[in-house]
């Protein structure tokens, strides 16, 4: 059972929680992937794409865009998966290669610049969990 | 201590460093390197097809000298002789137990991770402290490396660490595939496609089990050369069109009863498969990048019957099947010795990585103590 009531909910829940990346310390990672990030979702349908902001180390890192807008910005990397999925996958209880042999996450474009960010993405799991847990709904 | 090791700082970009190794911890063995091969599983993560985080110190094909134990170390002690397995198995989940050591999930995400079974890995940058990861809990491209206890595989006497090197990896997953895997009988036919370190071992293991035909398919005539050398009767020039038809050809028209695809492309993965005769097996030994997705079509299963699976460091169980490999080749069974056909220095190797991709050496051994 998805985590998200419908395409709005994950929109702004899971997109909420991206934009209070855009000024952590782990957005500059963003400018490592060289390109914007567009995440896919399915059950409920939905678009979030990345786009970084220059220059690096300057702050919002990048921009969180939802939905329609998302079709403004040609990604890099692309992100397909259910939003069950991207759920578990933030609170860092998705082992990547195994998603990606299952096909639960189906990635397209240069998949080594996102894969190098990922020891990084270890502080970020508990904060994920923490704006779960603040957050009314069913998730 | 302080040892000099081939760092992939980022993708693309290598280069020699000196980094701090830690002393072994519990359970844990100092080995200085002698010979590391140098395999594509390699260049896929310089390249990044392979993504694994950076900076890391790759190789994993190694051999090399014990030198120190940590605490509770039985199996090996300071001077023996040791083969690199990239895979130390925790021994004791379902996998395990099942007898699929290379299943073991307790390895495979430390793999991810870059570092040994614990989380930490013991080389670091000197002046930043900044940890340097290991690839495959190994990381042979340096003078020294720690590994796991059950990342070392004692060798029987007179195997050459140069030759032994190979037993860690290639010959390993090559023979691996074929004895075990696909469990090729006399007269069964074979096909291979990719001739590398891993399918020259492939025709190899299928010539010592005498199958017939033995077809190597390769786009690079030299590796041709040496695929016959070591075992193909028949040979097909790939990358002109007419692979499939050719092996049909020297099938009767029925396919291979197996088929190994040694390269990691989804192009030649359905190839394998198409060449593969009704109730046949392929079997898919190179390695994708791990997103890539594979078209066969799905009527030949239900109508054909035949197997499509894959294997990992050839199903083996390193503790037991590297020995057996060096007795078979100090018996004279096994060829060792033509598979590596030139040596680098460790400030070398990304013209060993070159010299693979181009085909102009069979195995290229990198030699960390010069």
């Amino acid at each position: 059972m998805s985590p998200f009531r419908d395409s709005e909910d994950l929109h702004q829940s899971l997109g909420g929680f991206f934009d209070t990346l855009t000024t952590s310390p782990e957005g500059q990672l963003i400018h490592r992937v060289g390109g914007s990030i567009l995440f896919i979702f399915h059950h409920p349908e939905g678009r979030i794409l990345w786009s970084p902001l220059p220059p690096p180390g300057s702050w919002p890192a990048f921009r969180v865009l939802r939905g329609a807008e998302t079709a403004s910005v040609e990604p890099l990397l692309t992100f397909e998966q259910d939003g069950e999925t991207a759920h578990r996958f933030w609170l860092g209880e998705i082992d990547l290669a195994q998603a990606l042999a299952r096909q639960q996450l189906r990635a397209t474009g240069p998949l080594s610049r996102a894969m190098k960010l990922l020891p990084h993405l270890d502080p970020v799991y508990p904060r994920y969990a923490a704006w779960v847990a603040a957050r009314p709904g069913p998730a | 201590m302080r040892v000099l090791a081939s760092v992939l700082r980022d993708y693309e970009d290598l280069g020699l460093e000196e980094l701090e190794l830690d002393d072994p911890g519990p359970g844990e063995v100092l080995v200085r390197i002698l010979a590391a091969g140098v395999c594509h599983s390699d260049y896929h993560v310089v390249s990044g097809d392979l993504p694994l985080p950076t900076p890391m110190v790759l190789g994993h094909e190694g051999a090399g000298v014990v030198e120190a134990v940590g605490g509770g170390v039985s199996r090996v002690r300071p001077g023996d002789a040791v083969v690199l397995n990239w895979l130390p198995s925790c021994g004791h989940c379902r996998y395990c137990l099942d007898g699929r050591p290379e299943l073991c999930r307790q390895p495979a995400v430390a793999a991810q991770h870059g570092t040994l079974p614990g989380g930490r890995t013991p080389f670091r940058r000197p002046s930043t402290g900044e940890p340097v990861y290991q690839f495959s809990l190994t990381g042979a491209f340096a003078e020294r490396t720690v590994v796991p206890e059950a990342g070392v595989v004692p060798l029987p006497p007179g195997v050459p660490a140069h030759e032994a090197a190979l037993l860690g990896c290639s010959v390993l997953t090559g023979t691996g595939a074929v004895w075990r895997t696909a469990r090729v009988q006399p007269a069964e036919s074979v096909a291979v496609l990719g001739t590398g370190g891993v399918g020259l071992n492939i025709l190899q293991a299928a010539r010592l089990v005498s199958a017939w035909p033995r077809i190597a398919v390769d786009a690079n005539p030299r590796r041709l050369e040496t695929a016959q050398g070591l075992g193909a009767t028949h040979t097909v020039l790939a990358g002109q069109g007419g692979e499939l038809d050719r092996i049909l050809e020297l099938t009767d028209g029925t396919g291979v009863d197996a088929a190994f695809e040694a390269i990691g492309r989804p192009e030649t993965m359905a190839l394998a498969f198409n060449a593969t005769r009704p109730g046949g097996r392929a079997v898919l030994v190179g390695v994708a990048p791990p997103h890539v997705d594979l078209r066969v079509n799905a009527f030949a299963f239900p109508s054909q019957a035949k197997t499509l699976t894959g294997c990992w460091y050839g199903q083996s169980w390193p503790a037991r099947d590297i020995p057996a490999l060096a007795r078979l080749h100090a018996a004279g069974v096994l060829t060792l010795e033509s598979l590596a056909s030139r040596r680098y220095r460790l400030d070398q190797l990304e013209e060993a990585l070159q010299a693979m991709l181009k085909g102009t050496v069979t195995r290229a051994l990198i030699l960390p103590s010069g």
